[in-house]
């Protein structure tokens, strides 16, 4: 095999290749995530007036407001997806709390990285945030599209949670973005189609590689 | 036109609703089906086709003459100057505070999401589930804006209620409160372009449906001066340093062998 660059994803053969997603992993990823922007950008034209431009690209005010309970019930249902499939493996063992003191050394270099499993701390972190926020968001949601039927006290609290909400996420959000795509390239092929390179495995999920793929026979890892 | 105010003098209200039916002439506001409930409070509530209500309460009267105290009060939109329905909605043009000071909605804009409804100290806003829109006092925008002054004021029998210029209505309501031994309302510093005198034997406590303490919703302030613009420092501040970092340390790159490249040195 010809020595590609460095950095480029070259594509290997077969056996290089592990698959670290299922079809309905990458499938709820989508939604939970097409649906949450798809909020956002909505919900930000309805909050800020100096960005018609975005209701405008929606339809006017009235059908994003529609946009955006629609797509905020799609992200509920997403949730509800993802929220048993993955809080298994998001739960924090031993040497989270080490990795997140060096961020892994994804932020800066870092010696001494505790392995990380399928889902490194700060994905883990990202999953509760998105967990808790999430739902708050979908609650708070709920009851402010049906404000007259809660007591008015219900009401002016949801809709401070539900703005306290988007700050959180959208801000962690584009943490999210940003490692899972151009700072760690070939990360985003996990949530493409799921294959992703030994040699990328044995980086960024190396007790994962180790225990669920090296561990079980090397023909079930489809 | 300038900043105009009105004046609403209970000590002179007789509750004979004039205001309540010039309001709807004028505004062409349908009729209502009403139900008895042993109250001269007809409707029973401000709705969507109701825009201004003279409630009716009963109080023990200290007077030894006689057992039950009247208390009429004409209520509708109080058009506040630092109106939390105008900041809490979401589609502009929807909801306005006019130069007047009039806070006027315009269906048109209204996509009927019910955050004014929430955010008003004083409950007024009404939503229709079938127009999907809200309606309220408009202060008779379309009147004053002509030199004429609301069609309640206009068809008000006892001149209870009274509208002029702020500075004009303030001195009355000052003199008037010296005069009968009153109050005003709101009176905790709360600014609105309606105000109440209210007579010396009757509490603000003692009308139904009136806030004691209107103010502007703490939750509407958290979300609107801090997280508000929170949101937009947060996602543009991460982006941002997300940038940073890349130009800085570059992508994270791992080559074919397993071995990671913090930058493209080598």
């Amino acid at each position: 095999m010809t020595r590609e660059p460095k950095g480029v994803m070259i594509m290997a053969s077969k056996e290089d290749m592990v698959r670290i997603t299922d079809a309905q992993e990458r499938i709820t990823h989508w939604i939970l995530a097409g649906s949450f922007l798809i909020a956002l950008i909505t919900g930000l034209g309805l909050m800020y007036h100096h960005w018609s431009i975005i209701p405008t690209i929606f339809g006017g005010y009235y059908a994003s407001k529609w946009i955006h309970i629609f797509s905020g019930v799609m992200f509920g249902l997403s949730l509800v997806m993802a929220i048993p499939m993955w809080w298994k493996e998001c739960l924090f063992v031993e040497g989270d709390g080490k990795w997140i003191m060096k961020a892994g050394g994804y932020l800066w270099d870092a010696e001494d990285i505790p392995p990380a499993g399928k889902f490194n701390a700060g994905q883990k972190i990202f999953y509760w945030f998105v967990v808790v926020f999430g739902v708050i968001l979908v609650v708070t949601g709920l009851i402010m599209a049906n404000a007259l039927s809660f007591p008015v006290v219900v009401a002016r609290w949801a809709f401070m949670l539900h703005a306290m909400s988007v700050f959180v996420l959208a801000s962690f959000l584009m943490v999210h973005i940003y490692l899972g795509t151009i700072g760690n390239p070939g990360t985003i092929q996990a949530m493409l189609h799921g294959w992703v390179t030994r040699a990328w495995a044995s980086v960024h999920c190396p007790r994962w590689l180790e225990e669920k793929v090296d561990n079980t026979s090397s023909s079930s890892n489809s | 036109m300038a900043e105009h105010m009105m004046l609403i003098d209970l000590t002179k209200c007789t509750g004979c609703r004039a205001c309540q039916v010039a309001c709807k002439e004028w505004n062409g506001l349908r009729a209502e089906k009403t139900k008895f409930n042993g109250s001269y409070q007809n409707p029973p509530d401000l709705s969507y086709d109701t825009w201004t209500l003279v409630r009716f309460d009963e109080m023990k009267s200290e007077n030894s003459l006689k057992k039950v105290e009247w208390l009429m009060r004409k209520e509708g939109c109080m058009h506040c100057v630092d109106a939390p329905c105008v900041q809490a909605c979401p589609s502009p043009g929807a909801l306005v505070k006019t130069p007047e000071g009039a806070v006027v909605h315009n269906p048109k804009y209204c996509i009927g999401c019910k955050a004014c409804v929430v955010a008003c100290p004083f409950d007024i806003p009404r939503y229709s589930p079938q127009e999907e829109k809200i309606a309220k006092c408009t202060l008779c925008y379309d009147r004053i804006t002509e030199g004429k002054v609301p069609a309640c004021v206009e068809a008000c029998t006892t001149g209870c209620l009274e509208f002029g210029p702020k500075e004009d209505i303030i001195a009355r309501a000052k003199a008037r409160i010296k005069e009968v031994d009153a109050s005003l309302y709101p009176n905790n510093g709360y600014e609105t372009h309606v105000i109440y005198i209210v007579p010396k034997y009757a509490k603000v406590e003692e009308y139904s449906h009136l806030n004691p303490d209107p103010k502007v919703p703490s939750t509407e302030l958290w979300w609107k001066n801090l997280f508000k613009p929170l949101t937009l420092i947060g996602m543009g501040g991460v982006a941002g340093l997300a940038a940073l970092h890349y130009l800085i340390k570059g992508p994270h790159r791992v080559d074919d062998k397993g071995t990671e490249g913090g930058d493209d040195n080598g």
